[in-house]
């Protein structure tokens, strides 16, 4: 059984956030509901001001806090790795998006970022909260895949509708190979800059596992002990404007 | 035979409020969480996750708490004195349990799965689990203890039992809610292992500060008050609240130097904590309240203004614990913004008139003055 | 009121949401008052049994124009991704190209063609408009334009076009549809406010009118001038798959240098970022042009070199022209002695801000690393000295040997399409050729002593003109295809938006726009993804690729094909026209016209047909056959570049000028020296040298007002797509509308807070923005990516509201491109 992992090149990594809107479609996400998010951070001063970025998509960790904390055990990891959420359990008491360091898990029913809402023009029925009519045709509750019903959390699933779907023993999941192109994960797909690399952390030989090692590949917070399954690398010289943030958040202390 | 004491304080009037003011706000927000579902809260992934609902949860459950620490005075370690309040206290534990519960079930996404799932499929490792099942055992237990003392069983060793039992049940409830809270060391400013000892603490400041404002409500004043009450609200009553708050300002003021004192990431939120006027009317309240008490006023404004004190802090602990907005970027720049919305307002007054409707209701029906009679010296 | 409701209302069809969201795109939802169209047309939709078909396309919201694969599983399309067979997309995708599914199911769209009912237009009369027919609605637009013939008044016919997409909208149809009936206005497309300074930077240069094909990949160093890289420079899909390669794989590593005026991706994402005051990019230019000279950095194959080998470039002294032996260059003596001698990197810094020390440092980098490329868009052109600015930036290139070298950059060749179904030429009538339209200016004074006598375009000038007369006459009768100048032109609430209130407008968008909302007839055209459509590749890489868009579902509502609309009309239009058009068929009959050259010329992919061009979505032949090599211009034989050059080739295929070299000193623009010296009142000297001139700031303010492109904009659709709006201006934070950037300093000094409300001022107008307060941009700088604001737009971008930049841009153009000068803008800023 693998154990899916990704590898993020923060040196090719260009922002444009082809990442996000691959899995909002894919996915079919709210809008501002980034399952996979890239966030920028601005520091310094003119005519020298910083202006970086980080890709963030659920990390997917070995040790996931948003797991133990969840009361009903919708929250589990899948025997090839993955965190995900059986929304036919989930009570949404959200405990699970305070205990997750990264901020990736999000709460069905909340307003909307703008106005008028999708959700009202795109109305659901039954057990959707919404309808686009362009969603995909996968929609795997138990695994948290599709349109999410109302009162739940939902989260990445690693595009599980593809990757598990992966022939055993796949190394890599890559758009570069056309036999493995639609089991890879939408973001990884279409990243343009190859900056997104996705296979078996447990495959020594796998492309992960050797940029990992020949990358020196760093795990976001290492000190929540929650070892993610993303791994970010940024190769030698100067990057380009990517880069780990120095914080969670911009916010200094007086 | 315990004596039936006509409450001369306004209950009818504290029942027909706390009825009217259920009617009202469950209105309110089942109308609104029926149409908008929780999006007519102002909760949100990009936000703030647990919003005034859960403040309100965590308010009464654990005046709940202090309130059985109360009772438990006279009931668990003997001080008899306590015992003209401890009937009421035990009811009151109930009520205030059941306001907390109910505000946290209109924030919960599927309440009513909740019921299933977490027995069908028990998460041992989950602080959440483990404080719902003290929470509901201690309830149990209250209203068995409750039930006993209603029935003038102050003393058999099953009453004892019963309430040595719900003593133990709600003082590990509360420490496991403390770990929901102390155990996210991904949120600093809540993380730490003393927070159950935190928790403890404003528990028990919370209930002598409800049994002080209730027994007053009850009576209309100390001098309606039977002398015993009147003896115990002026005496160690008021003595037992000084010591305890005074032990809670010095832990509120302890954990504001740390975290103002504190550069990990997250703990930035203190100075916004103290830039906030809330801050310092919490302060100025609890510390008012507490020279009151020791220059032997009547305890009763002390017990409202630590009431109000304790619910700011409630307010400024489960809401700046999420106000630094983890991985967000240039989408949240600063701290998140956050205000309740009218309908998570509705679910504070839903609490609290549960918690007043229950009471007076308790008041009228079930006797809540008695005591066992010869027993207190 | 407003225009969305107004179009609800009105409808006669199924709204998008309704139909779709029970899932019956594909079965329709029974007959709606008597309407059987719309159901008919959707009991059609594919049905795919067990997986999504995957439809081989190419995506519409930007020139790029990608290959795409588009999922559709039982008639639901679901998923675009990149064609991997695709040379631009690789397979890969921008973030816009996965949000096309939206822009197919876009609630908002026309369901059918519609007749106003309203003959008063303004921002808040409402339309009423009414369902017709098509043959209705065909039949009312060309007796319109029939009887103008008649009169002998053809000219007030005015066909404006936004992005051309090939033979079947543009060049069999559109452009002979003017020739045939007979309108100088028919069509006038939006270069002028796309980026005809760029192309006419070239063509006065090395006398190519186009913009260049870039061959980044092979390149050590890129110096960019306000071409945003990493957000918005075309082909964007393909520029960050290049910028994947060039800084995280390939050895050496590509070193960037870019220059703009604020902090974006690409400056972040770049070795240096040179944050330079508007429209300065020309002094930089000459500065760095200057130091490459002085120091001896230029390439010698290329450009020559001095008689005796010793390097006589000094600061401040003029040089004999016969001293140096120019190669494929002409006139750099007389330009270093009229201009460059004395643009020093101290001068330039002086004007553009940016340290000394810094210029050099560039200089130095880039005239020592070959290859290199200096490239240019609109931050350095769209201003009064946009084509200088231009100029002195493209003859860096020359001055590296850049052109049409490995690394380089060159002009893009076309594909070997096979002959129209009809050829115009044959079916002009004696109206066509000698009508009293051929005495007319065009309304834009295009070409026009008057006007922008080197002008591709003015589509600005036509609001103002066919209000003023300037012309000599005013439109009647205006139909337009992706453009809406009615929102995206400058000073546009004063000009276009009252010009099209007193012309009969016929809108063929898919979606709402302001034109639309002023229009009489709508002939809504199908979205990207639901018809055919040809498109040689924009300039690329040199090499030839033409693309397919291939519908990969029925369209949904009652829309079709603009160009298949165009043939309609053209087919009702008096005298031979009407056979011209009959000939043409359809749109999709062009395209298996077309696809008859791949017969004799296969492409690289197997495409020989129209079937196996349907099939791979793309067409392509590689390489670029031209090369230079260390001054030697060689082609290709299809082994190698073996085969030399002479320097006839070369001027007749690659530096088109009259010297057949890169010129300094432009022969193109002293062709129209008096011209150029009496609207311009440049020097004599150095009139036609790249040379700097103080650009024209205009809007009487105190602050530069720029107004970004951003990578959500997808042809404008952006703005009322909800996941594009969330994403727009990352940066800054931008995920509920455009934030307008503010410098701290300014900020603190106008009393403005983050996230307060601003009023921006200028001579023209003012809008209301929410002020961002970040050190990204210069403290001299305001930055308001252009996106909302619209009025008419759909749903999201009406709720939104939002700033509409062009309401505070004065009208200005190019004297020598016509490119409006959408950047020169300065304004004043307060606290709303």
């Amino acid at each position: 059984m693998a154990k899916w992992g990704m590898v993020i090149d923060l040196e090719k990594c260009t922002g444009c956030q082809a990442c996000s809107t691959a899995c909002q479609m894919e996915n079919n996400r709210l809008p501002g509901e980034n399952y996979q998010d890239v966030l920028y951070y601005t520091e310094g001063k003119q005519p020298t001001p910083t202006l970086k970025w980080f890709p963030r998509p659920c990390m997917h960790c070995e040790e996931p806090s948003c797991l133990h904390v969840c009361p009903t055990k919708a929250t589990f990891k899948t025997a090839d790795g993955v965190v995900l959420i059986d929304w036919n359990k989930c009570i949404g008491c959200k405990f699970c998006m305070i205990a997750c360091p990264y901020g990736v898990r999000f709460y069905t029913d909340e307003k909307p970022l703008i106005e008028p809402n999708i959700k009202d023009v795109f109305k659901g029925s039954g057990d959707l909260s919404w309808n686009p009519p362009y969603k995909g045709p996968q929609q795997d509750n138990a695994h948290g895949v599709g349109i999410q019903p109302n009162g739940v959390v939902s989260k990445c699933t690693f595009c599980y509708h593809k990757i598990s779907k992966a022939p055993a023993g796949t190394a890599n999941l890559t758009n570069e190979d056309e036999a493995t192109r639609e089991f890879t994960p939408a973001c990884v797909r279409t990243c343009a800059p190859t900056a997104r690399y996705f296979g078996d952390l447990d495959n020594p030989n796998s492309e992960v596992s050797r940029m990992i090692s020949s990358k020196k590949g760093t795990r976001l917070l290492e000190h929540t002990g929650n070892k993610p399954q993303v791994y970010y690398v940024t190769g030698s010289g100067a990057g380009g404007g990517a880069a780990v943030p120095m914080g969670r958040n911009g916010i200094n202390k007086v | 035979m315990t004596t039936q004491v006509e409450a001369k304080g306004p209950v009818g009037m504290a029942m027909m409020a706390g009825v009217a003011g259920l009617v009202i706000s469950l209105g309110i927000v089942f109308s609104n969480l029926m149409s908008s579902g929780h999006a007519s809260f102002n909760t949100g992934s990009n936000g703030v996750t647990w919003g005034l609902p859960v403040v309100n949860y965590v308010f009464f459950v654990l005046t709940s708490t202090g309130l059985t620490f109360v009772a438990s005075l006279a009931m668990v370690f003997g001080f008899k004195e306590f015992y003209p309040i401890a009937k009421r206290c035990v009811w009151l534990a109930v009520v205030t349990l059941i306001a907390g519960f109910a505000s946290l079930a209109l924030e919960i996404g599927h309440p009513f799965r909740m019921l299933w799932a977490i027995p069908l499929s028990f998460q041992y490792l989950s602080p959440l689990n483990w404080m719902g099942v003290f929470y509901l055992a201690y309830l149990v237990l209250l209203l068995l203890k409750f039930q006993k003392v209603n029935a003038n069983d102050w003393d058999s060793s099953g009453s004892r039992t019963l309430g040595i039992a719900s003593f133990v049940a709600v003082v590990i409830a509360h420490g496991t809610l403390g770990g929901v809270f102390g155990a996210m060391i991904m949120r600093p400013m809540w993380y730490g292992p003393l927070v159950p000892i935190y928790f403890l603490l404003t528990a028990a400041v919370s209930g002598a500060a409800f049994a002080v404002l209730i027994t007053y409500l009850t009576y209309g004043s100390a001098g309606n008050m039977p002398e015993k009450v009147r003896n115990l609200m002026a005496g160690s009553m008021s003595k037992v609240f000084a010591a305890v708050l005074a032990v809670v300002i010095l832990a509120v003021v302890s954990r504001t130097v740390i975290g103002l004192w504190t550069n990990a990431d997250g703990m930035q939120v203190w100075d916004h904590v103290v830039a906030s006027p809330w801050y310092w009317i919490e302060i100025v309240l609890m510390v008012a309240a507490f020279l009151m008490l020791v220059n032997g006023s009547s305890p009763m404004l002390p017990a409202l203004m630590v009431i109000v004190s304790l619910f700011i802090g409630r307010y400024e602990f489960i809401i700046s614990g999420q106000l630094v907005p983890l991985f967000k970027g240039s989408w949240v720049p600063g701290l998140i913004q956050y205000t309740p919305s009218l309908t998570e307002w509705m679910t504070t007054l839903v609490a609290f008139s549960i918690a007043l409707a229950g009471w007076a209701v308790g008041e009228k029906m079930l006797n809540l003055a008695a005591a066992p009679e010869g027993k207190n010296s | 009121m407003n225009i969305l409701n107004t179009l609800i209302t009105r409808r006669r069809f199924l709204q998008a949401a309704g139909a779709t969201s029970a899932g019956a795109v594909a079965l329709g939802s029974g007959k709606i008052g008597g309407f059987a169209t719309l159901s008919e047309a959707q009991a059609a939709a594919p049905e795919a049994s067990g997986g999504a078909t995957v439809t081989k396309s190419i995506c519409g919201q930007c020139p790029a124009r990608c290959g795409i694969d588009i999922y559709n599983t039982n008639g639901r399309v679901h998923a675009i991704y990149g064609n991997n067979d695709h040379p631009i997309a690789n397979g890969k995708g921008c973030p816009k190209m996965h949000l096309g599914t939206y822009m197919l199911y876009d609630p908002d769209r026309f369901k059918g063609p519609m007749k106003r009912t309203n003959p008063n237009k303004g921002r808040n009369e409402d339309p009423k408009f009414v369902p017709i027919s098509w043959d209705e609605a065909y039949k009312t637009v060309a007796d319109r334009l029939n009887n103008l013939r008649d009169k002998g008044e053809s000219h007030k016919f005015g066909l404006f076009f936004g992005r051309g997409w090939g033979a079947t909208d543009v060049g069999l149809t559109i452009v002979p549809f003017g020739e045939l009936y007979g309108s100088p206005n028919a069509p006038i497309g939006h270069s002028s406010i796309c980026s005809d300074g760029s192309v006419l930077a070239k063509q006065c240069t090395d006398g190519n009118a186009s913009y260049s094909s870039y061959d980044y990949r092979h390149s050590n160093y890129l110096l960019i001038f306000g071409a945003n890289f990493l957000e918005a420079f075309r082909p964007y899909n393909n520029n960050l798959q290049v910028w994947g390669y060039i800084r995280g794989v390939k050895t050496p590593k590509t070193r960037v240098t870019y220059v703009d005026v604020h902090m974006n991706q690409t400056a972040a994402a770049a070795d240096r970022a040179l944050l330079v005051k508007p429209g300065t990019d020309g002094a930089l230019a000459l500065a760095i042009a200057h130091v490459i000279l002085t120091e001896g950095l230029w390439e010698k194959s290329f450009v020559g070199d001095f008689k005796d080998g010793a390097n006589l470039f000094k600061t401040g002294q003029t040089l004999d022209p016969a001293s140096f032996n120019e190669k494929w260059v002409k006139g750099l003596i007389e330009w270093w002695n009229a201009e460059l001698k004395d643009r020093t990197p101290k001068w330039a810094a002086g004007v553009t801000t940016i340290a000394e020390d810094l210029i050099t440092q560039t200089a130095r980098e880039f005239g020592s690393t070959r290859p290199a490329i200096a490239l240019f868009e609109r931050g350095a052109h769209v201003h009064s000295n946009g084509v200088l600015n231009g100029m002195a930036i493209h003859s860096l290139n020359a001055l590296v040997g850049s052109l049409f070298a490995e690394g380089g950059l060159g002009y893009q060749m076309g594909p070997s399409y096979g002959p129209s179904p009809a050829n115009a030429a044959d079916y002009m009538d004696d109206y066509a050729k000698n009508g009293p339209h051929k005495k007319m200016p065009r309304i834009d004074l295009k070409g026009h002593e008057d006007g922008y006598l080197m002008a591709k375009n003015m589509i600005q000038e036509v609001g103002k003109n066919h209000l003023s007369g300037k012309a000599g006459y005013k439109l009647d009768t205006a139909l337009f295809y992706m453009t809406n100048p009615v929102f995206s032109t400058p000073n546009a609430k004063n000009e276009w938006e009252e010009a099209v209130k007193t012309m009969f407008v016929i809108d063929t968008s898919p979606f709402p726009s302001e034109v639309a909302m002023m229009a009489d007839i709508i002939l809504p055209d199908n979205t990207y993804i639901e018809r055919y459509q040809d498109a040689p590749t924009y300039p690329f890489q040199g090499f030839p690729l033409a693309q397919l868009r291939v519908p990969a579902i029925k369209p949904l509502y009652d829309t079709r094909t603009f160009g298949d609309s165009l043939i309609a009309i053209g087919s009702l239009i008096k005298g031979p026209t009407s056979e011209y058009f009959k000939k043409l068929e359809s749109a999709e009959n062009i395209v298996r016209h077309l696809a008859k050259g791949f017969e004799k010329d296969p492409g690289d992919n197997g495409v020989k047909d129209f079937e196996t061009w349907k099939a791979k979505g793309c067409w392509f032949k590689k390489p670029y056959v031209y090369r230079q090599v260390r001054g030697e211009f060689l082609k290709w034989d299809g082994k190698g570049y073996n085969n030399p050059m002479s320097a006839e080739d070369v001027k007749k295929d690659l530096l088109m000028t009259d010297s057949g070299k890169f010129e300094f000193v432009s022969s193109y623009m002293e062709h129209k020296k008096d011209w150029v010296l009496a609207k311009t009142g440049r020097d004599p000297v150095k009139y036609n040298m790249p040379h700097w001139e103080e650009p024209k700031y205009t809007g009487g303010g105190d602050v530069h007002f720029i107004s970004p492109k951003t990578a959500m904009h997808a042809e404008g659709r952006g703005g009322n797509i909800p996941h594009a709006i969330t994403l727009l201006q990352p940066a800054a934070g931008g995920n509920k509308g455009a934030l307008a950037e503010i410098h701290p300093s300014l900020a603190s000094a106008k009393g403005i807070k983050d996230g307060g409300r601003i009023k921006i001022k200028s001579a023209v107008g003012e809008i209301i923005a929410t002020a961002r307060v970040t050190e990204l941009t210069r403290p001299d700088t305001i930055v308001l990516p252009f996106e909302h604001g619209h009025w008419a737009w759909g749903r999201w971008a009406k709720a939104l509201g939002g700033s509409h930049v062009d309401e505070i841009v004065p009208q200005q153009s190019d004297r020598i491109s016509g490119m409006c000068n959408y950047y020169t803008g300065k304004v004043t800023v307060e606290r709303a």
